[in-house]
C-alpha cells in the first residue's frame, strides 16, 4: 500500500476554517474548532493563511517522549503517529516536544489529542472548497513544484531563443 | 518595556513560551531536587560518623516503645519527595492512569522517572524508618545497612538529575536541551538540601555537640551556592548563543516578563541575600535568626529556579514562522521608508 501524507497549498487557502469545524464533528461530534486536529494559522497583516496538521514526522519527538506507547506509529496506516485516547494519561509531554505544536490537549476529554487522517479519509480534504488540502501519495508531493520550476525553465528557454 | 513583547511577530501563536507546564510541575521539580540533595548530604553526615544528639527534640514513645529522633533531622529528604511526586499525577490529565507510565519503564524519561523516584521513596522511606525504630533485632548498625543505604545514594543523585533530564529530553525548546541544565539542577538541588539539613539540624541543635561539623556545612554550602552561580552563568550564556528560540528564552528570563522572578526571586532570594546575611551571621556567632532567614529565601530562591526555567521554555522556530519574519519585517523596512520619504516632502513643503 502506497503512503499518503496531508499536503497543503497555502496559495489556496483562504482561510475559512471549514476544515477545522468538520474535523472536530468527525472526531468529537461537536462543531467546536478548539477541539479540532487542524489549525488554520493565521497572518491577517499578511494575507497568509496555513492550515496546520500534523506531519507524522519520521523522527517524530512525541512518540519519543510518551511515558505510555499511547503516542505510536502505525505502519499499517499510511505510517500514521497516532495517540490511542485509552492509554493516554494527559501528560501533555507530546505538546511541548513537538516543534510544531502539534498535538492538542483536549479539555472535555482530558487526553491529548491529534490527526489520524480520520482513519484513511481525511475530512478536511473532502470539504475544503478550495483543494487547499490535498491527501496525496508521499513520493508525489514535489509534483507542482517541479511542474511549476519546469514552466519558470519553459519560459526563460523561450525567452532565450 | 513592561507589556512590551520581545519581538512584535513572535506574539504569535507558536512562539510563546510553553504553557503546558505549570507551577504544579516546578513545585514537583522543587521538592523532588530538595528532598534527594538532603538526603545526599544527609547520608554524607551519617557516613562521616557525626556525632548525632538533638537536644531539643521531644521523646517520643509509640506503643510503649520510646522512639530514637536523632537521625530525623538529617535523614527526612524522601517524604519530601514523596510530596513532590503527586504533585506530578496531579498535573496529568487523567490522575488514575499513572500507572500507565509505572508499566512502561523503557519508553521515556517520563516513566523512568516515576520508577527512579519510586525506588529512592521506599528505599529512603525504609532507611528513615529504621533510624527511628528502637528495635534491636534490626541490628541499625550492622553493615547489611550500607548495601540499600548506598543504592538510596545513588538513587537520590537520580533523582536529582532526573528533574533535570525531565526537560532535558523534550528536545524543541532550546533552552533545556542541554546537559548544563541536569547540572543545574542537581547543583540547586545539593544547595538548598544542605541548606534544608542546616535548617533542621539548627533548630533541632543537631551538631550540638560538633560545632565543628556545622561550620564546615556552612562553608560547603555556600561553596555550592557559588557554584550554582557560575553554572546557571555559563547555562545562559550558552543558551543565549545557540539558536534564536534560546536567545529569545534568555531575553525573556533576563529582560522579559520573567525579570522580576529572575532578578528578584533568582538572583537576590537565591543567591545575593543568603551569601550576604550568612556572612553577617557568622560575626553573630549564637544568633541563629539570620540564618533561619537566610535559609528560607535561599530556598524559595530554590523554587523560583525552577518556576523561571520551566516558564522562559519557548519552542524551537518552524521554516514557515522564519519565512512570516522575514516578510513582516520586509514590510516594516518598507513602511520605514516610505514613510520617511514623505515625512520628507512635508518637511521640504513646511520650509517652502
Amino acid at each position: 500500500m502506497e503512503e499518503k501524507v496531508l499536503v497543503v497549498d497555502h496559495q489556496k487557502c483562504t482561510g475559512c476554517r471549514l476544515c477545522e469545524l468538520v474535523c472536530s464533528v468527525f472526531h468529537t461530534g461537536a462543531s467546536n474548532p478548539g477541539r479540532s486536529r487542524i489549525k488554520v494559522v493565521k497572518w491577517e497583516n499578511e494575507g497568509f493563511y496555513l492550515p496546520m496538521a500534523c506531519n507524522h514526522c519520521e523522527q517524530a519527538y512525541c512518540v519519543e517522549v510518551c511515558p505510555t506507547k499511547a503516542c505510536h506509529r502505525e505502519p499499517e496506516n499510511n505510517n500514521r503517529v497516532t495517540i490511542d485516547q485509552n492509554l493516554c494519561i494527559g501528560c501533555r509531554t507530546c505538546i511541548i516536544a513537538c516543534p510544531f505544536g502539534h498535538p492538542f490537549f483536549d479539555v472535555q476529554e482530558r487526553v491529548t489529542v491529534k490527526c489520524d487522517y480520520c482513519d484513511g479519509d481525511p475530512q478536511c480534504v473532502r470539504f475544503c472548497d478550495v483543494k487547499a488540502i490535498s491527501f496525496a501519495d508521499a513520493d508525489k508531493t514535489n509534483l507542482t513544484k517541479k511542474r511549476e520550476f519546469a514552466l519558470k525553465f519553459k519560459e526563460l528557454m523561450s525567452s532565450a531563443r | 518595556m513592561g507589556k512590551e513583547p520581545i519581538h512584535p511577530i513572535r506574539k504569535v501563536r507558536y512562539l510563546r513560551p510553553q504553557r503546558e507546564w505549570k507551577e504544579i510541575i516546578a513545585i514537583y521539580l522543587y521538592l523532588a531536587g530538595m528532598g534527594g540533595g538532603s538526603f545526599i548530604i544527609g547520608t554524607l553526615i551519617d557516613w562521616l560518623g557525626v556525632k548525632l544528639d538533638p537536644p531539643f527534640l521531644p521523646s517520643v514513645v509509640l506503643f510503649g516503645y520510646s522512639l530514637n529522633l536523632s537521625k530525623v533531622p538529617i535523614l527526612w529528604g524522601p517524604i519530601m519527595v514523596a510530596i513532590g511526586a503527586p504533585f506530578l499525577i496531579l498535573d496529568l490529565g487523567i490522575k488514575w492512569r499513572f500507572m500507565y507510565a509505572c508499566l512502561n519503564p523503557r519508553t521515556s524519561w517520563v516513566a523512568r522517572g516515576f520508577i527512579i523516584l519510586s525506588i529512592f521513596i521506599v528505599l529512603g522511606l525504609i532507611l528513615f524508618v529504621k533510624s527511628v525504630l528502637p528495635f534491636k533485632w534490626l541490628y541499625p548498625e550492622s553493615f547489611f545497612w550500607r548495601i540499600p543505604e548506598i543504592i538510596a545514594f545513588i538513587f537520590a543523585f537520580a533523582t536529582a538529575i532526573y528533574t533535570g533530564i525531565l526537560l532535558k529530553a523534550t528536545k524543541s525548546i532550546p533552552l533545556w536541551n542541554t546537559p548544563l541544565l541536569p547540572l543545574l539542577f542537581l547543583v540547586s538541588a545539593l544547595s538548598t538540601g544542605s541548606m534544608a539539613i542546616i535548617l533542621s539540624s539548627l533548630g533541632t541543635g543537631l551538631f550540638s555537640y560538633h560545632s565543628g561539623a556545622l561550620k564546615t556545612l556552612m562553608v560547603g554550602e555556600q561553596i555550592l551556592v557559588v557554584v550554582e552561580g557560575i553554572v546557571l552563568y555559563l547555562f545562559l550564556a550558552r543558551r543565549y548563543k545557540t539558536t534564536e528560540q534560546g536567545k529569545d528564552s534568555v531575553r525573556l528570563l533576563l529582560f522579559g516578563e520573567m525579570r522580576l522572578i529572575f532578578w528578584g526571586g533568582i538572583v537576590l532570594l537565591g543567591f545575593i541575600f543568603p551569601i550576604v546575611l550568612e556572612n553577617i551571621a557568622s560575626f553573630f556567632p549564637g544568633n541563629t535568626t539570620l540564618i533561619f532567614v537566610a535559609g528560607g529565601l535561599l530556598l524559595l530562591g530554590g523554587f523560583f529556579l525552577r518556576v523561571g526555567v520551566l516558564h522562559a521554555g519557548i519552542k524551537e522556530q518552524i521554516p514557515m514562522h522564519r519565512l512570516m519574519e522575514l516578510q513582516y519585517n520586509g514590510m516594516i523596512e518598507k513602511w520605514k521608508t516610505l514613510s520617511e520619504g514623505r515625512l520628507k516632502k512635508e518637511n521640504a513643503q513646511k520650509i517652502l
